[in-house]
């Protein structure tokens, strides 16, 4: 699968159609991982990976909050179905635009959140979380495509895991958040990893007013992760690269599914589908429901 | 160290009854910052306003907060008085005390206890409050009239007789709308053709007054006193300048078995027409969906017939564009259809009327034509089947109106009248003849509107049941009304002649698109939404936009002509000054870190926020931000809500001063 793409990211760059491929590559140290690289030279094409090692959704490298990678010239991106969401988002809010982005979509059946679980096999057991609901096993929209076409995964229930956490009584909900949120150090490395998170000036870095309280406080530590998964509602494509790299392994894709869902149900919306769609939460309609307000 | 006074209502027993003002003040004293502080009888009285004046120069202080009633009510009036005393007007909040406090309190301790509260919070945030300067914006001192019925004419006329230029537009061929097609008016029954054309006349004639007429909005542009619009002048296919109105194309041309569309279909028109005889620009138009020359491409008798050679079949639409300062929309009504659900509508037909399939149930324009003396009949009454003239007519209100089964809650107002006057107009034609009215309820609110409704029940002998139709059919040349009678509790079936149907008043069908493409917000129905329901009725959520009509709601003739003088009044009042004023309260962008997401654009619901690019000295492009127009923001706030970065901040009312004052509360 790897050449398919190497063969691809070659042609572009000789042909000068792009000036940089964001793609993976071997972790050389650690043979179960695999790491982002930019590729610019064809003759080093061949660091380019594609397997189920290959996790990280290279979205977040788009948007000049994290690299710029716009400022390297043209760039092509490896993309799994997810990715795509994420990059298909991105285009909605206006941060590039499709014309400024060769995708170079990878048909996919899952991938692992620790390469060292795949040793050459895909199992229920391996897959990660994130892809037991996954529609889009081929992406939506891409300019190329390694690999053959992947139905999607029939799931019985696209919210299997959301309504487990819905069957709880809302004071054992909010225990179970608190419990999970107290154990936040404030890395801040589930906003570094979210392809969405691209201010420039974060919310919790602003002062004036301090709307996030410093330090690890129970109490900041709720605010942060409140405010990160309502600024995420109706955006979150579900990659699951926040929940991944949580380094205290809070479930925050539970916590953002839980908000699509409700998203989906009151709004017939789901992030990430159509770049051409209107964001539910910044759209002006006359006729909403206003029968809330009393 | 703030420098604020605190100023302490107790608006007579209003407040004091249930707050202690006294002890309110000495609480508010203590508010570090705080260096005057009292309470008095009435503030927003003369000798009360001098006090705050008198503390201002006194105590050099830089922040007034006074307690009292709603800043709906009093805050311009404070405000004043604060700049007359040398201070920033916009260093001046009300506490309200009243409305939020002492209204819905019964214990003075708890009262008491919330004003103080309340105080301390509007201390906090008064201490963070920047001098604010209002925008002013030039005006353009023309105005655009949208619709050309009876309240566009009205509006048109008053603004030009106050001197200043208007542009009435109106999408039909002449002017005129509803009002010209009615044959009477009640309560008066005068001729209705009467009172109007003369008020038509005026309009073509009045040197101030562009009529554009067959032409209809595309585009609008701009905000309050700087608005540019776009025109679209649909082709007539005639010159209007060489064009003299003799009528001889309209005898001429073959086609003739149009439905006319003055006369709800009554009659026939010909390709070439004019909608009736005094049309105001009394100028053919060649409908192009049916004129041979259009379809086939072979005809041409009208230019043939011509005198003047007046007719053009080459030509085309045109666009033209004006500046305008202010929008009077006056875009009228539409009667309700209820034959098939009309495509597209929500709204459920009336089926069981056999509108449509019965030819003698025929709405209530119908009716208006019928005993109109320029209508298809001459104002004889002709049923429309064998042009017999009917001798028991059954007139049915609330047609959909009232009617939530059919998607129409409201009642359209304006049916009881005109029923009343139908009726009455019937037995006045026809001496011999009955007319039964199957009623909900009577509603006669209006000035001599009572009277008439005696008028017709004791003098002119109608008959007034109280009760729903269910089915109307046909059987032997009659249409068969079957209904009941609530007030004898039986059952009523009527071999009538003729059916009228007072059919709901809705909005015109693309008032949704009209409101869109103005700015302007609408209710559920498609009727246009006022700013305020009492205390600003004309005006509209959006400065510069005001409502005259039915495009509003239902509403009768005098009520649309009022609200029309009322919208013209509005106009010339913005006109009667060089720059407007306007609250300085609005949305401003922190460029520094604003990503362009551009959610703020998206959610602006008066497209203020626009795309702004920053650039360097050598003109390249560094990033996009959002820029927001301030003659255009409203000051409403969703731009900050909606801004992930919090790069937007509402001027008087920013993040800080709000966090400030919840943390007074919190304290």
């Amino acid at each position: 699968m790897s050449k398919g793409l190497q063969d691809i990211a070659r042609e572009l760059l000789e042909k000068g159609e792009v000036q940089v491929v964001v793609g993976w590559g071997a972790v050389k140290a650690d043979p179960d991982r695999t790491r982002p690289i930019l590729v610019t030279d064809p003759d080093e094409v061949g660091e380019l990976v594609w397997n189920p090692r290959c996790v990280n959704n290279l979205a977040v490298y788009l948007t000049k909050a994290k690299s710029d990678v716009q400022a390297l010239g043209k760039a092509a991106i490896v993309a799994k179905g997810c990715d795509v969401k994420a990059i298909t988002g991105l285009i909605q809010e206006m941060q590039f635009s499709r014309d400024d982005l060769v995708i170079i979509g990878v048909a996919c059946k899952g991938v692992v959140s620790d390469g060292s679980l795949w040793q050459g096999e895909l199992t229920e057991e391996n897959r990660d979380l994130k892809c037991r609901f996954c529609d889009v096993r081929t992406p939506r929209t891409y300019d190329h495509l390694v690999g053959e076409e992947v139905p999607p995964v029939d799931a019985e229930d696209d919210w299997k895991d959301v309504r487990e956490l819905e069957e709880k009584t809302p004071r054992e909900r909010w225990d179970y958040w608190q419990e999970q949120f107290e154990r936040c150090i404030r890395c801040y490395a589930c906003r570094q990893a979210c392809p969405f998170c691209y201010c420039t000036r974060c919310i919790a870095d602003k002062t004036l007013p301090r709307w996030i309280e410093s330090g690890q406080h129970p109490r900041a530590n709720l605010a942060w992760n409140i405010i990160r998964a309502m600024h995420l509602a109706g955006r979150c494509v579900e990659c699951g690269e926040c929940e991944r790299v949580c380094p205290v392994g809070i479930p925050l894709n539970l916590l953002n599914r839980e908000l699509a869902k409700e998203v989906a149900v009151e709004y017939g919306y789901r992030a990430g589908y159509d770049s051409e769609a209107p964001p539910p939460f910044a759209t002006y309609r006359e006729e909403d429901d206003q029968s809330f307000i009393r | 160290m703030a420098r604020i006074g605190v100023f302490v209502c107790h608006c007579g027993k209003n407040i004091g009854a249930t707050v202690d003002c006294e002890r309110v003040a000495g609480e508010a004293a203590k508010i570090p910052g705080v260096v005057h502080s009292e309470n008095y009888l009435y503030m927003c009285s003369d000798p009360g306003q001098l006090k705050i004046k008198d503390a201002i120069r006194d105590k050099k202080l830089d922040g007034v907060v006074v307690a009292a009633c709603s800043p709906h009510m009093h805050e311009r009036t404070f405000r004043r008085a604060v700049a007359e005393a040398g201070l920033n007007p916009y260093l001046a909040e009300m506490s309200n005390v009243r409305e939020h406090c002492s209204w819905v309190h019964q214990d003075i301790e708890d009262g008491t206890a919330k004003a103080i509260d309340l105080v301390r919070v509007m201390v906090e945030k008064v201490k963070l409050n920047q001098p604010l300067t209002p925008i002013r914006v030039p005006v353009t001192k023309r105005a655009l009239v949208i619709g050309g019925g009876v309240a566009g004419i009205q509006a048109a006329l008053d603004i030009a007789n106050g001197e200043r230029d208007v542009i009435l537009l109106e999408r039909d061929p002449s002017i005129g709308g509803h009002m010209s097609q009615l044959s009477e008016t009640f309560p008066t029954l005068d001729c209705s053709q009467c009172i109007l054309t003369p008020k038509m006349v005026e309009v073509a004639s009045h040197p101030r007054i562009t009529l554009l007429t067959y032409s209809e909005l595309e585009e609008v542009d701009g905000y309050v006193g700087n608005f540019q619009v776009k025109i679209r002048k649909k082709a007539r296919s005639v010159d209007m300048d060489v064009c003299t109105g003799c009528g001889v194309c309209m005898e001429k041309c073959p086609v003739k078995k149009i439905p006319s569309e003055f006369n709800v279909g009554l009659s026939m028109r010909p390709a070439i027409y004019t909608p009736f005889p005094q049309a105001v620009p009394n100028v053919p138009v060649i409908d192009k969906e049916n004129c041979i020359y259009y379809i086939k491409g072979k005809c041409k008798v009208c230019e043939k017939f011509c005198g003047p050679g007046a007719i053009r079949f080459d030509q085309e639409d045109e666009i033209v564009t004006y500046d305008v300062g202010a929008i009077v929309v006056a875009t009228g009504y539409s009667l309700y259809s209820v034959g098939e659900k009309p495509p597209g509508s929500t709204i459920a037909g009336y089926g069981e009327y056999g509108y449509g399939n019965i030819p003698d149930v025929i709405d209530a324009l119908q009716f208006e034509r019928l005993a109109s003396a320029s209508g298809p009949t001459e104002g004889h009454m002709r049923r429309p089947s064998d042009g017999a003239e009917p001798k028991t007519v059954a007139f049915i209100q609330c047609v959909g109106s009232r009617c939530p089964e059919k998607g129409i809650t409201y009642c359209s107002k304006i049916c009881c009248m005109y029923t009343v006057k139908h009726a009455m107009l019937y037995k006045h034609k026809v001496h011999d003849g009955d007319a039964y009215i199957f009623y909900m309820d009577i509603r006669s609110g209006g000035k001599n509107y009572e009277e008439f409704v005696r008028r017709a029940i004791e003098e002119d002998g109608v008959v007034y049941l109280r009760g729903r139709v269910s089915r109307l059919y046909r059987k032997d040349g009659k249409v068969i009304v079957r209904g009941a009678d609530t007030l004898s509790g039986t059952q009523v079936e009527i071999a009538a002649d003729m059916v009228v149907t007072a059919n709901a008043t809705l909005a015109q069908p693309d008032s949704q698109d009209v409101a869109q493409k103005i700015g302007i917000a609408y209710d559920k129905y498609g009727f246009f939404s006022e700013k305020h329901p009492k205390l600003a009725p004309v005006e509209t959520n959006t400065a510069g936009v005001f409502l005259a009509g039915a495009c509003q709601a239902p509403k009768d003739i005098p009520e649309a002509v009022a609200q029309a003088s009322g919208a013209a009044a509005k106009v010339l009042e913005m006109f009667a000054v060089d720059e407007l004023e306007r609250e300085p309260t609005i949305a401003v962008v922190n460029e520094d870190t604003c990503v362009a997401c551009f959610f703020c654009k998206r959610i602006c619901p008066y497209s203020a926020v626009e795309e702004k690019e920053i650039k360097d000295r050598d003109g390249n492009l560094i990033k996009l931000v959002s820029h927001v127009n301030e003659g255009l923001c409203q000051g409403c706030g969703l731009c900050v809500v909606a801004c992930p970065s919090k790069s937007i901040e509402l001027l008087g009312f920013t993040d800080e001063q709000l966090f400030a004052e919840i943390n007074a509360l919190a304290e």
